[in-house]
């Protein structure tokens, strides 16, 4: 994020601009909660996953990937229930540290992403 | 492509082409309506020559329009197809695409109607297809993907944008028909209508933006406190600019009224440059969407306590942390000595341009950045006060195009200090990171256009155009810096530096604008617009040696 800043340098003289280039945060929709929580900890074995936004999410076109303590990688399939600003889904966890990484697709065509990193302990 | 990069190429090329989209679908709504509104009704007093013109303008816009929509639902299936695995069609079934293909029909059959039968267009069908373009674009507003209050933020979006289509959408109309038009009667007729058209359009954006302030921003600690509540008060800024131009042009039109037509070139020039501020709107709008609205930012707010702490002046910082205590070459170290030790053929990176994740920073990357931006506070200080001594008539200071110069060099060298020449990232590796790439583009724009101004500056260039370059590119910096200028969306670090951003962008614009009045006026206009462009430089500058990022 703060690379921005060096972006500012060579922007900030207000010169030799032609294009508004940017590493765009894509933070048009923003995750208001989640279950795991960001940084936080579950318990081994089956588990649901829970993320809620600020604006209306597109579900089809919406993805969420967990990476496994091995960087292994697994799509997670989107449960088709709940209000339109919720993704739902489940996991099956054994203890490490984990990761999901979250795109959505806003109702007005914005594209965002984020990651949600957590621990899992054994029960 | 690797798919984290083309989700950032996405985002950031989807701003640009998001702000080339408003201006189109700007000109093509207002470039309608000014037709039947102004330019046909009034033939017998103005002449055929402005609805020839008109139509003419609008069937282009609306020809933009299609390109800059396909453009758009183009790079959001290609995104989707890419990330989420999803057949073309299936892409194209989301509603802000659906949208986005119904504004380009509705586009299409504009411009085929405008070109194919000019002034003879048929109006209730060319209106019809206005409105149609105007809702699908609401369909892409915040408003569509809101959960509470929709109904009330569709009605707003629309309004808003139909207010900007009248005012900002019909200038360049406006500018063109002051043109054509050669006698006061003439003059007369186009600003006085002209004038009472941008009341309308004014009239709906202050109705509709009291509505976002409610619906939006709801307080008034997230007028600076969120990245939503900063972008919309420089929306603000530019709108007074604007306003206070506008008024000039009122004054105008009522001196036309009085039999003096000695107002009508400065009416002119600053309908050119209300062109100009009304783009920069445009494409600040642009960036704003997409940001989350701040009453959804509801932690990590800055607040006014912050803001004061970090805007008090202190000591530019003049001297560099070392290289190699910067995060990414002390990380690159540690790994090339495990590499080592483990007798590898090679040691991981420790940043891979377009992986998608941010490179690691420590605190002498924040002196690093601070002593960028000190040093390049002191060559635009400098650049500065030495056009404000040309100005003065101090002849050699007319030489301060060269400081741009050393300005490029210093940002070749230090803007990206994990590449080349500084860094272990080689020269091509590195253009993978989209701000390296920009970096670099910019690195060399501003070592060509300080080329030019300097010869400018020198004399012996005699074509009109020559020094506009310098202007036009200064207000378009300004204007791209507004663009970018919340890149990240709750951490307050980053929004305490955007707020530098967003001063620096407004006094860039005002300087690119100040000196295209100094060379397209005469007399005392001239003189005062002369002065003053060096004076928002300066304080482009003052502001960069007060920055800090801790």
């Amino acid at each position: 994020m703060q690379k921005i800043s060096r972006r500012l340098l060579v922007i900030s003289m207000g010169m030799a601009l032609l294009l508004p280039l940017t590493r765009e945060a894509q933070a048009h929709a923003i995750l208001l909660e989640s279950t795991p929580e960001i940084g936080g900890s579950a318990q081994a074995g089956p588990s649901a996953v829970h993320l809620r936004y600020n604006s209306r999410i597109d579900r089809v076109r919406s993805r969420l990937i967990l990476t496994r303590p091995d960087k292994s990688t697994e799509v997670l399939p989107i449960l088709n229930e709940g209000s339109d600003d919720v993704l739902n889904s489940h996991i099956d966890l054994t203890p490490g540290e984990y990761s999901i990484r979250w795109q959505v697709l806003a109702v007005d065509g914005h594209i965002t992403r984020g990651d949600i990193p957590f621990t899992v302990e054994a029960r | 492509m690797d798919v984290n990069l083309l989700v950032d190429l996405f985002g950031y090329l989807s701003i640009i082409v998001h702000g080339c989209t408003i201006v189109a679908q700007s000109m093509t709504i207002g470039g309608a309506l000014f037709l039947f509104i102004l330019a046909l009704p009034m033939a017998s007093k103005i002449g055929p020559q402005v609805a020839i013109t008109t139509a003419r303008m609008a069937a282009w816009a609306a020809f933009a329009l299609v390109v800059c929509e396909a453009a758009t639902v183009a790079l959001q299936a290609s995104v989707l197809m890419a990330t989420v695995d999803l057949s073309l069609l299936d892409a194209l079934g989301a509603t802000s695409a659906e949208a986005g293909l119904v504004k380009i029909g509705a586009g299409l059959v504009l411009s085929a109607l405008l070109f194919a039968y000019g002034t003879a267009a048929p109006r209730v069908p060319v209106l019809l297809l206005a409105l149609v373009v105007l809702v699908a674009a609401t369909m892409t507003t915040h408003a569509a993907a809101r959960l509470d209050d929709q109904g009330v933020l569709l009605a707003a979006s629309f309004l808003h944008q139909l207010g900007a289509a009248i005012w900002i959408g019909g200038i360049p109309a406006f500018v063109s028909a002051l043109g054509t038009v050669h006698d006061r009667t003439g003059w007369l007729a186009v600003g006085a209508r002209f004038s009472r058209m941008s009341m309308a359009g004014v009239a709906c954006i202050v109705v509709s933006a009291a509505a976002f302030t409610f619906y939006y921003i709801a307080a008034p600690d997230a007028l600076y406190g969120t990245a939503y509540g900063v972008m919309a008060m420089a929306k603000v800024a530019m709108f007074v600019m604007l306003l206070a131009l506008g008024y000039g042009n009122f004054r105008a039109v009522e001196r036309l009224k009085s039999g003096s037509d000695v107002a009508v070139p400065r009416m002119k020039r600053f309908a050119e440059i209300e062109i100009g501020i009304g783009f920069s709107i445009f494409f600040a709008a642009a960036s704003l969407t997409s940001v989350p609205p701040s009453v959804d930012l509801v932690t990590d707010r800055v607040t006014w306590h912050e803001v004061v702490e970090r805007n008090a002046p202190v000591w530019p910082r003049m001297v560099s942390p070392q290289h190699d205590v910067l995060a990414l070459p002390a990380l690159q170290a540690k790994l090339d000595a495990e590499a080592a030790a483990q007798h590898a053929d090679h040691a991981d990176h420790a940043f891979v341009p377009g992986a998608g994740f941010l490179p690691v920073r420590n605190a002498a990357d924040i002196a690093w950045s601070e002593f960028n931006h000190h040093w390049a506070g002191v060559f635009v200080t400098l650049i500065g006060l030495l056009a404000l001594l040309n100005q003065g008539g101090v002849r050699w200071a007319r030489h301060w195009p060269l400081v741009f110069m050393g300005l490029a060099v210093f940002l070749f060298l230090r803007s990206d200090p994990e590449v080349w020449p500084m860094g272990d990232e080689g020269f091509f590796e590195s253009l993978r990171d989209i701000e390296v790439l920009q970096h670099r583009f910019f690195v060399f724009l501003t070592m060509a256009f300080a080329l030019f101004e300097w010869r400018v500056r020198l004399g012996g260039w005699n074509n009109t155009w020559a020094p506009k370059v310098f202007p036009l590119l200064t207000a378009i910096g300004g204007a791209a810096l507004l663009t970018h200028s919340h890149a990240i969306s709750n951490v307050k670090d980053a929004l305490l530096i955007e707020l530098t951003h967003t001063p620096l962008a407004l006094f860039a614009i005002a300087s690119g604008w100040a000196r295209w009045l100094e060379i397209r006026s005469e007399g005392r206009l001239s003189r005062v617009a002369g002065w003053l462009w060096p004076v928002f430089f300066l304080a482009v500058g003052l502001i960069l040696l007060d920055y800090r990022e801790a």
